[in-house]
């Protein structure tokens, strides 16, 4: 199964998203693991990971977890806007488009 | 203009990321985070105690519940800088890539050696004890000095490879253990001189000259209102081009403003006066309500008073998140970054709110905050109460209406923008 990290400063308004995208994603039928974690505990959660996805507010992180992790996975921002109105489909689809890309 | 603040954002990056990226700064607000349920478990045994009921208090009296709840106060909040050397010197010999419980330990142990022992004589004989003083707040600028040191060094003499090395086939957890060895011996011997050193001056201990030339500066400086304002106008402006401005302030203010809360802690403990200073409990209780911009005012308007869909639509889904003080999607839903018009508010609201609540206390409408830590994600009214007060409460509430009032004529002119663009007939939009 694919499995999608999300990742904040705290883990808590990403897990908001998780949410939604686990919705649409179980709407849609798709088999998937989506999880949120803080930026401290990330290391714990990085096995098996298909996509990284970052939280827009911590995009100055973007450049370290790329040297850290970018040959395993491909890793991105969310956009900002999809972020905010917490818009599940249109992120998962992003996150899937990545993993296909991969 | 938002070309400019784009702009802004690639010139801003770098220093925000040097700064959250920073491996001290880090270890330093990772352990005191970590601190956090001591500080709470603390505050609430505090509140028990302290209530301010007559016939509550002489039940607390002549039941002994307030003795028992004072021990448990004695080893939460008055021993925090044992534990804060601890977590700091942990995470930052983690930090450096050497994760080792015995860097803790030695933290722990030169906090103890620079402590002066206190001593007792009773029928002739002479005990010799360790006090309370320095361990709770007062020494918090020591334990974190000396986390950094003992975890730095410790750090730096496993990798340089000062262990003791064991032949193959000797148990990983007994190799482990040896490991510590070297280190160990040469910071306890580095701690011993640095003791010695101090004991030769006339203050007698470390604990003193760093209380006296650092912590109460620093604690000075950092306790203003000035400072605070301050402090808050980079944070969100930070915040506008897109940034955790406020991870970013909390890292570098955490040490100054803990000491602040903690010390209004042990005195409401003690029935001493509190300081009306702004520390992390102020920011947490009267800054940030609804998060980052002090928000919660905004979201309120967005679910009553929006004519477009799409803040209607936004007020709903985070309105919950943000009684918790949790705004991401008001930030980036808005969007508040990179939005000139929303700038204004976002930066000049919680600056208000903060001078509002600060003049408040000082003119005796609330008494000051009891400087609990709280979890993140405490909700509003509850975050208040667990100051001490109802009115600590009663106030965050006229502080959103406050909000709202300053979001108001912005809201306006965004929800109309947005609502235009809704009517309008497809064909007319680009």
């Amino acid at each position: 199964m694919k499995r999608i990290l999300l990742v904040c400063g705290a883990g808590m308004s990403t897990s908001l998203l998780v949410t939604k995208m686990q919705k649409a994603a179980k709407e849609r039928g798709i088999e998937v693991e989506i999880a949120a974690t803080s930026g401290e505990s990330i290391d714990k959660e990085i096995e098996n990971v298909d996509v990284l996805l970052l939280g827009p507010q911590i995009r100055y992180k973007e450049d370290e977890f790329k040297k850290k992790y970018g040959d395993k996975f491909p890793i991105e921002v969310i956009d900002p806007m999809d972020y905010g109105m917490m818009n599940g489909e249109k992120v998962l689809d992003f996150a899937l488009k990545l993993i296909g890309e991969k | 203009m938002k070309f400019n603040l784009e702009e802004l954002q690639k010139k801003i990056m770098p220093v925000a990321t040097s700064f959250s990226n920073n491996k001290y700064l880090g270890s330093i607000m990772e352990g005191l985070t970590s601190l956090m349920p001591v500080i709470l478990v603390g505050a609430i045994a505090t509140l028990l105690k302290n209530l301010p009921i007559s016939a509550y208090q002489s039940f607390v009296t002549s039941s002994r519940v307030g003795n028992y709840l004072s021990v448990l106060i004695n080893f939460t909040t008055d021993i925090i800088s044992l534990l804060a050397v601890f977590l700091v010197a942990t995470n930052i010999s983690k930090k450096f890539d050497v994760d080792s419980p015995a860097a803790g330990l030695f933290g722990i142990i030169s906090f103890l050696i620079l402590t002066p022992l206190a001593s007792i004589e009773k029928d002739g004989s002479v005990t010799n004890y360790i006090s309370f003083e320095w361990l709770g707040a007062t020494g918090l600028f020591v334990a974190i000095l000396l986390g950094i040191f003992v975890g730095r060094l410790y750090a730096y003499l496993v990798q340089k490879g000062l262990v003791i090395k064991m032949p193959e086939g000797v148990p990983p957890t007994i190799t482990k253990s040896f490991a510590g060895l070297i280190p160990g011996f040469i910071i306890s011997a580095l701690v011993l001189v640095i003791k010695l050193i101090f004991d030769n001056t006339a203050y007698g201990s470390i604990h003193k000259v760093i209380y006296t030339f650092i912590q109460t500066p620093l604690q000075g400086l950092g306790g203003t209102i000035w400072a605070f304002i301050l402090v808050m106008f980079v944070a969100h402006l930070l915040w506008l081009v897109g940034l955790h401005g406020m991870l970013v302030a909390i890292s570098v203010m955490m040490p100054i403003w803990m000491a602040l809360d903690l010390k209004n802690l042990e005195a409401f403990n003690a029935g001493l006066s509190m300081q009306n200073v702004p520390g992390f409990a102020f920011l947490m209780c009267y800054t940030l309500l609804g998060g980052s911009g002090a928000t919660l005012g905004l979201n309120l308007l967005m679910m009553f008073k929006a004519k477009s869909q799409r803040f209607k639509t936004l007020g709903k889904l985070a309105i919950a998140a943000g009684i918790c003080g949790i705004n991401e999607p008001i930030i980036f839903g808005t969007p508040i970054i990179l939005n000139p018009l929303m700038a204004i508010p976002f930066i000049l609201t919680p600056i208000v709110l903060s001078v509002i609540a600060y003049v408040a206390t000082a003119i005796g409408i609330v008494p000051p905050l009891m400087g609990a830590m709280m979890p993140l994600g405490t909700p509003i009214i509850v975050s208040g109460i667990l100051q001490g007060s109802w009115r600590i409460a009663a106030l965050q509430v006229v502080l959103v209406l406050v909000s709202a009032l300053i979001y108001y004529p912005f809201f306006k002119i965004a929800d109309n923008n947005a609502y235009e663009e809704e009517v309008k007939p497809a064909s007319e939009r680009e």
